[in-house]
């Protein structure tokens, strides 16, 4: 059998990281060995059946081949409970899930647009790539960016960090794309850049949009509700632009963006973008 | 088996232990090596699961839901979690029969397990064509009728709610198929055992059940509905006690073989569909949360059995003990 995707990890760390997200690391070496970045992990957040089914999140680093590094926001019950775990606890997790992003090719620059939450995904994708790349950090407020430490990581490897909220209480006041939409007109080489974005849904067809009026190619990092992470339940699929659905944790979660049909209404508050 | 199901009573305990117990068992004609199965729709074509469990240990698999052309399925969202439990309104989403046939069974038909391929349509005309166009293919152990759907063409009513209609499916569907037919049956019913009866009069070769509880849930500060579909079925442990308490009805009612199912997640659980009737069992919600939990369940009943000093599985089936 092909190595498995079901696994018992270790927490080895679990710590508040600032602005309201929580870091947790996990050993577990199997998992580790087989991730890439833009794929996810299934985490049971409770041994009983409150609540039941396992919440997703994206790994946001692999270190030593053993251990992943998740970060997250207290938004619901099943993230409550997660905050309380404690060191040693032993969970269950599924993965790696998911396909991840496609690697850039040779000449090209990669831009990173993350809104909220979305981050973790593209902080593992930013740390594995030797490429320059920019990226771009959007929330609501000063208090929803991503913690000190991720954005330290984020300066570290990019040639800049641009930081927009909507509020303006921290970088420029607006919104991420409005900071985007700036860079790629100031710019001559616009043909080398892929963009790579992943955040709540409304923030991700703007940049969509962007993207497409200037011909250039995009990838999103999809969230849906999941149930099963494996590609059985049929619950997490999204509305595609020819027609019929495809699956966030089996065809996705990273898709081309237009190949997403943006105009299908979404009914799920992006609440933890808060 | 026969004789063991309907000996009523404890079976006396083996005087010597039970080293190896016996936990194949027969449904509808169908030769299992135990009695744990995956329940349609949350197992999809078998090939998901094949990099966490060896599939070559499950009794049977029971496939996501086949129609005679393919469907696109609801908008989302589709699912939403509940107490114990979970709603989904997928929409029965697959690629079509021809599609599972030349792609999907080939996979499972190299696997040492029995295949059993859930089948449903809109119409009766519909499930004919799905039914004659799996008959006669390799592979295939036996065909599962989800009646829960509607028939667009009498109005909308659902097969499996409507007595006339669910025997008038079955009965055309006994004349598509020389395969074994297993009626799947809703539990959205005032009383499930006229259901059950009806397969039976139809020539059905044995019983499913329950499928999910029909439930609805709210955003109450956007005063949605939680699901786009707005309505959706209620499956997981939350529906366990209904699922046991139907399982034992319907035992009573026919000699239909029953496969059971509806929120098993332990040995434990198996053990209650069992004694309550059912000659084999499906894990369906289960699976999204311990992916392991058929394998879970085939090792806890063989210990159960050691420990007991019960020869067989088959000696449980339908032995509860009602005074
Ligand atoms: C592929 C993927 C990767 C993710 N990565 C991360 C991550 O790295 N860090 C992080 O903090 N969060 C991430 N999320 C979102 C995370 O899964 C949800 O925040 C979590 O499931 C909420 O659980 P809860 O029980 O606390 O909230 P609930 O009580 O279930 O819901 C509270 C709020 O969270 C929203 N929510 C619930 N489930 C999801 C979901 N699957 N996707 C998006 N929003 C959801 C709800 O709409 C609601 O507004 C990811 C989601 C997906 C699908
Ligand atoms: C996501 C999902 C999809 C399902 N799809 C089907 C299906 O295609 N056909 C069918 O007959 N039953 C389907 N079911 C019902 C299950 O097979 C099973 O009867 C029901 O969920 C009760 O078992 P459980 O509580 O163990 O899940 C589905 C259930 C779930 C949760
Ligand atoms: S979560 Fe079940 S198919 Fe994606």
């Amino acid at each position: 059998m092909p190595p498995t995707k079901l696994h018992q990890a270790t927490v080895v760390l679990h710590q508040e990281a600032g602005r309201g997200y929580f870091r947790i690391v996990l050993k577990a070496p199997g998992l580790a060995k087989q991730a890439r970045p833009g794929q996810f992990v299934m985490l049971r957040v409770s041994e009983n059946q409150d609540p039941i089914l396992a919440r997703p999140f994206g790994i946001a680093a692999v270190k030593s081949k053993q251990y992943i590094e998740l970060f997250y926001r207290v938004v619901g019950r099943g993230t409550a409970l997660l905050a309380t775990v404690e060191r040693d606890a032993v969970l269950q997790v599924q993965g790696p899930l998911g396909n991840g992003f496609p690697a850039p090719e040779k000449g090209t620059t990669p831009l990173l647009v993350a809104g909220g939450s979305g981050f973790p995904p593209l902080l593992y994708f930013a740390l594995s790539m030797r490429h320059p790349l920019y990226m771009f950090l959007g929330a609501r407020d000063k208090e929803c960016l991503p913690p000190l430490r991720a954005i330290k990581s984020c300066r570290e490897q990019a040639e800049k960090v641009y930081i927009a909220t909507d509020d303006g209480s921290a970088g420029t006041r607006g919104f991420v794309t409005d900071g985007l939409a700036a860079f790629l007109d100031s710019r001559n080489d616009r043909e080398s850049f892929v963009i790579y974005a992943c955040g709540p849904r409304s923030m991700m067809a703007a940049v969509s949009k962007l993207a497409a009026e200037r011909g250039i190619s995009c990838f999103v990092s999809m969230e849906e509700r999941m149930a099963c992470g494996l590609g059985v339940c049929m619950g997490c699929s999204v509305a595609v632009r020819t027609g019929g659905y495809k699956r966030v944790c089996k065809e996705g979660p990273v898709f081309k963006s237009s190949d997403i049909d943006w105009s299908e209404q979404v009914v799920l508050p992006a609440l933890h973008r808060k | 088996m026969r004789s063991a199901e309907l000996k009523k009573g404890i079976p006396a305990k083996a005087s010597k232990c039970v080293t190896s117990p016996d936990l194949s068992v027969n449904v509808a004609g169908i030769k299992m090596k135990n009695p744990v199965m995956t329940a349609s729709g949350t197992f999809g074509y078998g090939e998901e699961f094949k990099d966490i469990i060896d599939l070559n240990r499950l009794g049977g698999i029971i496939v996501k839901g086949v129609s005679a052309r393919p469907i696109k399925g609801n908008p989302p969202p589709r699912i939403w979690e509940t107490p114990a439990g979970m709603l989904n309104a997928i929409g029965l989403e697959n690629p079509g029969v021809d599609v599972f046939i030349n792609e999907k069974l080939p996979i499972l038909r190299s696997y040492d397990t029995a295949v059993i391929v859930n089948i449903f349509g809109y119409s009766l005309e519909e499930y004919v064509a799905v039914t004659e166009r799996l008959d006669g293919i390799p592979g295939i152990a036996g065909l599962e009728v989800n009646i829960s759907c509607p028939n667009v063409k009498a109005g909308g009513i659902v097969f499996g709610t409507n007595v006339k209609a669910a025997s008038e499916l079955l009965t055309a569907l006994r004349k598509a198929t020389k395969l074994p037919l297993i009626a799947k049956l809703s539990p959205n019913v005032t009383d499930i055992t006229e259901f059950a009866r009806a397969a039976e009069g139809s020539g059905c070769d044995g019983l499913s059940l329950i499928n999910t509880l029909l439930g609805m849930a709210i955003d109450v500060r956007c005063r949605k509905p939680r699901l786009a579909n707005v309505t959706g079925g209620l499956s997981g442990p939350a529906i366990k006690p209904v699922a046991v308490r139907m399982v034992w009805q319907v035992a009573r009612a026919v000699k239909l073989p029953i496969i059971g199912m509806g929120g098993i997640m332990t040995p434990e659980d198996a053990l209650e569909f069992i004694l309550a009737g059912a000659t084999a069992i499906a894990v369906g919600t289960g699976n999204f949360i311990n992916p392991r939990a058929t394998l879970d369940i085939a090792d806890g009943l063989a210990s159960h059995l050691k420990r007991e000093g019960i020869p067989s599985v088959r000696d449980l089936i339908g032995q509860v003990i009602v005074a």
